[in-house]
């Protein structure tokens, strides 16, 4: 048997359905006056981040004093994500708000959650410095990247990942 | 002539507050007609099922049920009025495996968080000038995860559907660019 005479494994049906959003929009885009506009609206939203940080950092201090108290439970994904959800939506929501700094250091943190195995207390210090970091950014109001220190305590805290991953490399996924 | 969308209807389901207000300004500037809201998965499902609208922008993370979900009981619900409504997916996270467990939940679109104004007009535009075929199966109901591209590719045309003009090759499209605020 080869790829020309074997039986097909999974019956699949294609459809295409109708395009009901073109036929109401039509065509030619949106002109850059509105883009622009669009832009211009967001740039100078006064919304602020402050309370919306702070509920999401505490968010992410419940999820390291869970995963400290579970440490050695079998199913760790659940320990994981309860760190790794707040530190998506400071990674989002910084962003949106004026705190490029918060998302540029939460992203970071998201991608270490997002490839460690197992929680142990080497990686819970290294989330910890994370969370102190990022309240300092929020509490601070320290908007825009945050200049030579912002780019500073990230490095650190980049170095930090990079030197656990040194010392225990198996405790990163195989497709990581 | 330009797209004229006061004729069309966009729910947003966004658990947060200020950013469902600014996903909204966004649309409203953009010219569309009617914005509804929902806080979350399951108030969006029934706003879905009330109002039929023309395309659904959803954040992926809330609670008591999360975009994902939304997006699997648009696609498959018997409530639905649509099953081939474009989902746009929000969402902080842009970690491949993340992108595919969307798409493999009947995602139609993924605007990563943070995005500027822009970003959210080209994920509309991919919706209504590159709409996915839909694929029925056993194991899915949903967007075609590879998108169709007819026109990339600039090497010899060998095959039958070539000629005939109907030459077709796909992609995984995955647009996971790091938003940049000047883009």
């Amino acid at each position: 048997m080869n790829q020309f005479n074997r039986p097909v494994l999974r019956k699949a049906e294609f459809i295409k359905p109708p395009n009901i959003l073109k036929a109401k929009v039509g065509s030619g885009g949106l002109g850059d006056d509105i883009l622009n506009k669009a832009e211009k609206l967001l740039a100078e939203n006064t919304v602020d981040f402050q309370p919306l940080g702070e509920m999401y950092l505490d968010s992410l201090a419940r999820g390291i004093q869970e995963a400290r108290e579970n440490i050695r439970g079998d199913d760790q994904e659940p320990i994981i994500a309860g760190m790794l959800y707040p530190g998506m939506q400071l990674k989002g929501n910084g962003g949106m708000f004026h705190y490029p700094l918060v998302t540029t250091i939460a992203d970071t943190l998201i991608q270490y959650l997002e490839v460690i195995e197992r929680v142990d207390e080497e990686v819970l210090e290294i989330v910890q410095g994370y969370h102190t970091t990022l309240r300092a950014v929020v509490m601070g109001r320290i908007k825009g990247d945050g200049g030579e220190h912002g780019r500073e305590l990230h490095r650190a805290l980049l170095e930090a990942c990079e030197r656990y991953f040194s010392k225990h490399p198996d405790n990163k996924q195989a497709s990581a | 002539m330009t797209y004229q969308f006061y004729g069309i209807n966009i729910l947003i389901v966004e658990d947060n507050q200020p950013m469902l207000d600014i996903t909204k300004s966004i649309l409203l500037t953009f010219g569309v007609g009617r914005v509804i809201t929902a806080r979350n998965g399951e108030t969006g499902f029934k706003e879905f099922c009330n109002y039929n609208p023309d395309l659904v922008i959803a954040d992926w993370m809330m609670t008591p049920m999360d975009g994902i979900t939304l997006t699997r009981l648009i696609r498959t619900d018997k409530r639905s009025p649509n099953q081939f409504c474009p989902v746009i997916l929000m969402t902080g996270f842009s970690e491949r495996r993340r992108v595919i467990q969307a798409r493999d939940a009947g995602v139609t679109e993924f605007l990563v968080k943070p995005f500027n104004a822009r970003d959210m007009y080209r994920r509309i535009t991919q919706v209504i000038e590159r709409p996915r075929q839909f694929v029925k199966s056993d194991e899915f109901f949903g967007p075609d995860r590879r998108r169709k591209n007819t026109d990339s590719y600039s090497g010899p045309m060998r095959r039958e559907s070539d000629i005939s003009g109907q030459r077709e090759s796909y992609e995984l499209d995955i647009d996971i660019t790091p938003h940049k605020k000047d883009s």
